[in-house]
């Protein structure tokens, strides 16, 4: 089934268990940006900026987004959702690599709506999609939809 | 900076890291800091200077004064392609905010051995960081687990 876009989401006011989050594409994940992460985050290692040592380690000369980023699109899907500030728990794994060049979608579908001292809350699955692969990553998060 | 590789740590060694604590101090997201980092995700800049939550990987490890190399380093990292990520845990109880002093904290919470079959192992690390508003309010906490791969059979 594919995922609705932002236009046709019900009302946060009417989500329900099962529903879609819209999807957030990152059409290429640009080698560029690892760069600038790996300074930023003072990242030594190398496997995010240079692609001969990727190449050695069985990577075929494309580096590897660093794991933060891969969070981040599913934050920035949240976001786009659900509005800024919404994402109150995000735990995620790793099972593959994002590789530089990669077009990856961002998906999420609530597992749970709840209310907690007054303020309502969903739980969701999401995860990164890469066509032709297994989901490289994979977890959940929790969301409180605005008053 | 690349970590040498090493032999096979004792297992003792990785246990006794639990509750090593990080000096810890504090951590100011700049608005030049927070531009790249957004731009970085592919996002548009968060409004009201609201910092996106990207920043909670590298805010606490740099705010709580370690290093991703320190980090491996404890945990005798055989060398930088031998770490593997098995999850991130970001809890966010408050927006961050670009300018603003917070104070971070950070330790090791947990640290374990575990075989993988035909005789390998990696160790499991696991490093949790508190991030605190000026005040002392918890504006978010986050849960690293790495585990260290070793290459020689136990």
């Amino acid at each position: 089934m594919s995922s609705p876009s932002l236009k046709d989401v019900p009302p946060l006011k009417n989500v329900k268990v099962g529903d879609a989050i819209p999807d957030w594409l990152m059409e290429s994940v640009r080698p560029e940006r690892m760069r600038t992460m790996a300074a930023i985050l003072r990242d030594p290692n190398p496997v995010h900026w240079d692609r001969e040592a990727c190449a050695k380690i069985g990577f075929g000369h494309r580096t590897i987004n660093q794991g933060p980023l891969g969070l981040s699109y599913m934050v920035n899907m949240l976001h786009a959702w659900a509005g800024p500030g919404c994402v109150k728990r995000l735990y995620m794994t790793f099972p593959m690599a994002v590789l530089d060049g990669d077009r990856i979608t961002a998906k999420g579908k609530i597992t749970a709506v709840r209310e907690e001292g007054g303020e309502r809350f969903v739980d969701c699955d999401v995860w990164l999609e890469r066509e032709g692969t297994n989901n490289p990553l994979e977890g959940r998060a929790t969301i409180k939809l605005p008053d | 900076m690349s970590v040498a590789p090493r032999p096979l740590p004792p297992e003792a060694e990785i246990k006794a890291i639990i509750g090593h604590q990080f000096p810890g101090g504090p951590y100011t997201v700049a608005h030049w800091e927070n531009f790249l980092l957004t731009e970085c995700t592919g996002a548009d800049l968060l409004p009201d200077g609201m910092v996106h939550p990207v920043v909670l990987f590298h805010m606490p490890i740099l705010g709580s004064r370690t290093t991703i190399g320190e980090m491996f380093g404890l945990g005798q990292a055989e060398s930088d392609f031998s770490i593997g990520i098995e999850s991130y845990d970001w809890e966010m109880f408050k927006p961050l905010i670009e300018e603003t002093p917070y104070k971070i904290s950070g330790k090791i919470v947990d640290a374990e051995r575990r075989l993988t079959g035909h005789g390998r192992s990696h160790d499991r690390i696991q490093f949790q960081f508190e991030v605190a508003e000026p005040d002392g309010t918890l504006a978010a906490r986050t849960t690293i687990t790495w585990h260290y791969g070793r290459s020689q059979s136990v």
